[in-house]
Formats: structure tokens, C-alpha cells, sequence
């Protein structure tokens, strides 16, 4: 019995940890994301934005292992059995912002548009927003592990930036389709703009099913 | 001993098998309908932990149903015993918030009357009373225990995996705990009626362990809640969960240490010699319903986080089911009575 519950409580550190790291994983990759366009808008695909997107793919493939290891643990431990497929559903939800992350970069690193220098301030101004965003919802998702009084507060922040964001995003796509810019680079570019704010969308919606969680939990 | 002894005592052993089908879910209920717990396991648990309550610590509660009535043939505590089971029978069908204990009572006031014996109006009053108090305190230490666990988790900062380790744990032993207190509180009335015209004699078992009649009795009584638990007990918490509310583990513990501690505080005799050495009020030793008891934490609970309205539908069921269980009780007692006494010419009363 004394065996059975120390190699349970081993087993629990174990997945903790994991968890911890993956949202570590997640703010990891917002900022790597941060520099990277930072970096691009500056250099285009320079050495330096080279070296980040690799950085930003390791952390994607690295977040990927964690995800499979947490869902492999919660099911064959039989852990937080009421709680296991809200778990999962959060944990796959943190992967998929990772992801995105990912794909823009890389889009930026196949497609190498052409940006104006004139939209840099405003585009990096939209990548700071998109990584706090996803920031806050890291801090929040390890809050409702933790301590879930905070969760609200953390959510609260998300929906406040992803409205800024969507403000920016609407800003910088009227300034692109009223430049002298050929369509062809407009739609690019605006295609770009939208997928960073998606990355603040997929957050918010995150923190939408978060809360929810957070009341069944409560119960 | 006469085989006619362990046909009389059916009704008993049929009751204590209901007993433990629908009980063992206020106990494990919520821990293995969120497969928290396995069901083997909370049945082996409640097993051993209900025969232990039962016979060391059942005496108390059946004497002051002694009190109230001591039936003193075997035939008349078979209909007896009988006529609380038809109640709770007819009691579940009406959908109503039945307790075993309010229906033994009915029946025992039945055999009273039919005997013409004195009915204890101080006993009784006494029994009636802790009915009532019964879900008020497991309220009370429910909301106690609520707000100290949510002060403790605040504090701490436990990782919800940490948590869930621990409320697995706790679970556990308040599940053994509840079992406990359960045998110890309800034995008296699966049992109790057939303690004053058993005839079993004291067992003397290997490792020097002694069982004097009555324990013996309720050794085969907490056998049948035992049986009912393992046999039915998971259908019952299949279909009905913990049959109040869906909760989260952490609050099925609080509801189940609350339930498990009201049921012990009204059946431990050790806390009474402790109360009265220290010349303290005691708490009347009276078996009362565990169903119950888990509505009034559940109540709390809800209460205490702000809840405003409180199931008064419940409510007035529960109210109804102290008047309703007993009066029907007693009286299908006194016509079964009456029917075993006349068609089979047998001796109800001595």
C-alpha cells in the first residue's frame, strides 16, 4: 500500500513537470516568434531569422513529444479520471497555438513576402499583442492547474488584447489595400496579417473553454 | 438452533440487503461513478468496514430502539422487520427520500400498539428529534469542512494532479470511515429488532476474538449489507449516481466525511462516556439516515457558495418522509401483525 502511493505521488511529479514544461513551450515560443518577425522585418531571411525558425520548429516538435507523453500518462495512470478529456482537450488546444506559431514563420521563411518599411512598427506592434495574448493564456492554463482563483484575471487580460489586436489588424489591412502596392502583394500581405491575428483568436477561444472548465471544476 | 430462527430472520437480512444496495452509494457513489475509485475496491472496503461499525460498535443504537419497543418474539420481529421493508418498498416507488430508520421505527411503534405495550414518548421524542437534526448538523460540518478545504487550496496552491492524488486517497479512507459509521449506525435497523428474542449464543473465534450473541446477531446482519452492497450497490450508483447532485470528488469527500461523522456522533458510545465523564450533553444514540444526511451537506454546500435558493420541494419530501415513513410503517406492521397472528397462529408478543 505505502509502495502503491509513493510510486503514485512519483508518477503525479512526474506528469506536473511535464505540464509545467509544456507551457513553458508555449511562452518559449512566443517570444522566439516575437524576434523572429522582429528579425525578418529588419533582415528578411537573414542568418538570424533562419537560426529562430529552426528554434521555433524544435520547440513545435519538442511541444508535440510533451503533448503525446501527458495524454499517454493521463490514460494509462488513470489520472484526474473526471477531469482527463477536459485536460486533453486544453493541453491539444496549447499544441495548436504552438503550431501556429510555427506556420507563420515558416510562411514568412518559404514565401519571403515584401514588406514596406512603413508597416514594420505596425506589424511588430501586432506580434506583440499576439504573443502577450498567448502569454496570458499560458499563465492562465497553468493557473487553472494551480491555483484557478487567478484564471479569471489572466482570461480577462486575453480578451482585452485579442480586442487590440483585432483593432490593429483592421488598421494595418485598411493601410495596405489603400497603398499603391500591386493586388498581388496586398493579398499577401494581408493574408499574413490575418494569420498572426488568428494565432490571438485561437487564444481567445482557448480561454473561452478554459473558463468553462474552471466553473465544472469549481462544482 | 432451530432453522425456523433464520426464516424469521429473512425480513431482517432482506432489509439489511436493501440497506447496503442503496446506502453503499451515499458512501463510494461519486468516487466510482468518477472512476476515482474502482467499484472492487469501495466494495471490499465498504465490506469489511460495515461488518467492523456493526459489531463493535452497534450496540448503542439498538438499545434505544430497545427502548422504544423490545419485540420479544421471533415472528413478531420478522413482521416487523417485513413490514419496514414493504414501506421502504412502496416509499422508493413514490420517489421519496426514504431512510430505513424511520420506517423501523414506524414498525416498532406498530408492534407496540398491537401489543399494548407502552410507547417511550421521551425515546421517541428523542429519535424524532435527531431526524430532524440529522441533515441540520451534516450541513453545519459540511460548510465547516467546504470552507476549510477551500482555505487550505488557496493557501497551498496545490497542482490539480497533487489534489486529485490526495482527494483520491481521502476518499478512500472517508469511504471506510462512512462504512464504518454506517454499520454502526444502521445495524440496529436491520438487526435491532431481533436482538431481545434471538436465540444465538456467543462465538469464541481463532486470534483470541470473542463475539458475544448480539454481535454475532449483527455480524450476520453487516453479512447482508455487506451482500447488498457488493451484489446491487453498483446498479444503484450506475443509475443514480450519488443520487442527490453530480459533484466533484473533492466535494463527494466533504459529503461523505459529513455524513460518516453525523452517523458516528449519533452511534459512538465512546464518545457518549466521554461527554458524560466530563459532565457534557450527550448525543442520543439513534440510528438515522445516511440519505439524508448527505442532502443536508449537499444543501450546505450549495449554501455556502452563494446559493440562494434552497430545494425546498426536497425539502418538504424529506418533512413528509418523517411523518409519512413512520405512520405507514406502523401501521402495515399492525396489519401484517394482526394477519401473521390469526391466519398462521403464530406468537407476535409475549
Amino acid at each position: 500500500m505505502f509502495h502503491i502511493t509513493l510510486s503514485i505521488f512519483s508518477q503525479t511529479k512526474a506528469l506536473e513537470n511535464k505540464i509545467d514544461l509544456f507551457h513553458d513551450k508555449l511562452l518559449d515560443a512566443a517570444m522566439t516568434f516575437k524576434k523572429a518577425i522582429r528579425i525578418y522585418l529588419d533582415e528578411q531571411r537573414s542568418d538570424a531569422f533562419r537560426k529562430l525558425s529552426k528554434q521555433i520548429k524544435q520547440i513545435e516538435h519538442d511541444a508535440d513529444n510533451l503533448r503525446r507523453d501527458i495524454e499517454n500518462n493521463l490514460y494509462t495512470q488513470n489520472l484526474i479520471p473526471d477531469l482527463r478529456a477536459d485536460v486533453l482537450h486544453l493541453v491539444e488546444n496549447l499544441d495548436r497555438v504552438i503550431n501556429k506559431f510555427d506556420e507563420v514563420i515558416y510562411k514568412f521563411y518559404a514565401e519571403q513576402p515584401a514588406v514596406p518599411s512603413e508597416y514594420n512598427s505596425r506589424i511588430n506592434e501586432l506580434c506583440d499583442l499576439t504573443a502577450e495574448c498567448a502569454e496570458n493564456m499560458a499563465k492562465a492554463s497553468r493557473a487553472f492547474f494551480r491555483d484557478r482563483s487567478s484564471v479569471r484575471d489572466y482570461s480577462q487580460k486575453v480578451y482585452f488584447i485579442e480586442h487590440e489586436s483585432d483593432l490593429s489588424t483592421r488598421k494595418l489591412s485598411e493601410a495596405i489595400f489603400d497603398s499603391d502596392l500591386p493586388l498581388a502583394n496586398k493579398l499577401q500581405l494581408s493574408g499574413f496579417i490575418n494569420d498572426i491575428a488568428d494565432i490571438a483568436d485561437t487564444a481567445e477561444d482557448f480561454i473561452d473553454e478554459l473558463l468553462i472548465f474552471t466553473i465544472k471544476r469549481d462544482v | 438452533m432451530d432453522i425456523s430462527f433464520f426464516i424469521f430472520l429473512s425480513s431482517g437480512l432482506f432489509l439489511g440487503w436493501s440497506l447496503g444496495a442503496s446506502d453503499a452509494s451515499n458512501i463510494f457513489g461519486t468516487a466510482v461513478g468518477t472512476k476515482m475509485v474502482k467499484f472492487r475496491t469501495a466494495a471490499i472496503i465498504s465490506s469489511i468496514f460495515i461488518i467492523l461499525g456493526a459489531v463493535y460498535a452497534g450496540a448503542g443504537t439498538s438499545q434505544t430502539l430497545g427502548q422504544l419497543g423490545s419485540i420479544n418474539t421471533l415472528p413478531g420481529a420478522f413482521m416487523s422487520a417485513l413490514a419496514a421493508a414493504l414501506t421502504i418498498y412502496w416509499m422508493v416507488e413514490l420517489s421519496m427520500p426514504i431512510s430505513t430508520s424511520q420506517a423501523i421505527v414506524g414498525a416498532i411503534i406498530g408492534w407496540n400498539f398491537f401489543a399494548a405495550k407502552p410507547t417511550d414518548i421521551t425515546i421517541l421524542s428523542k429519535i424524532v428529534s435527531t431526524w430532524v437534526f440529522c441533515p441540520i448538523l451534516s450541513g453545519i460540518i459540511a460548510v465547516i469542512l467546504y470552507k476549510g478545504i477551500n482555505l487550505y487550496l488557496h493557501k497551498t496552491q496545490l497542482h490539480i494532479l497533487r489534489q486529485d492524488c490526495y482527494t483520491r486517497i481521502g476518499l478512500i479512507l472517508a469511504g471506510a470511515f462512512g462504512a464504518y459509521a454506517l454499520g454502526a449506525n444502521n445495524i440496529a435497523n436491520v438487526m435491532g429488532v431481533f436482538v431481545t428474542s434471538s436465540p444465538l449464543k456467543s462465538l469464541d473465534l481463532p486470534l483470541g476474538i470473542s463475539l458475544n450473541a448480539t454481535q454475532v446477531l449483527f455480524f450476520i446482519g453487516g453479512i447482508a449489507i455487506s451482500t447488498g452492497v457488493a451484489t446491487y450497490s453498483q446498479k444503484v450508483i450506475n443509475t443514480v449516481g450519488n443520487g442527490v447532485m453530480k459533484m466533484s470528488p473533492l466535494m463527494a469527500w466533504v459529503v461523505v466525511v459529513s455524513q460518516a461523522l453525523v452517523l458516528f456522533l449519533f452511534s459512538s458510545q465512546n464518545l457518549q462516556h466521554f461527554l458524560l465523564s466530563h459532565h457534557l450533553p450527550t448525543i442520543p444514540l439513534v440510528p438515522v439516515s445516511s440519505s439524508q444526511a448527505v442532502i443536508g451537506a449537499v444543501m450546505g454546500i450549495g449554501l455556502a457558495k452563494g446559493g440562494r435558493d434552497l430545494n425546498w420541494c426536497l425539502i418538504g419530501k424529506i418533512t413528509i418522509s418523517w411523518v409519512a415513513t413512520p405512520v405507514i410503517a406502523a401501521i402495515v406492521c399492525y396489519i401484517s401483525l394482526f394477519f401473521i397472528q390469526n391466519v398462521f397462529a403464530l406468537e407476535v408478543f409475549k
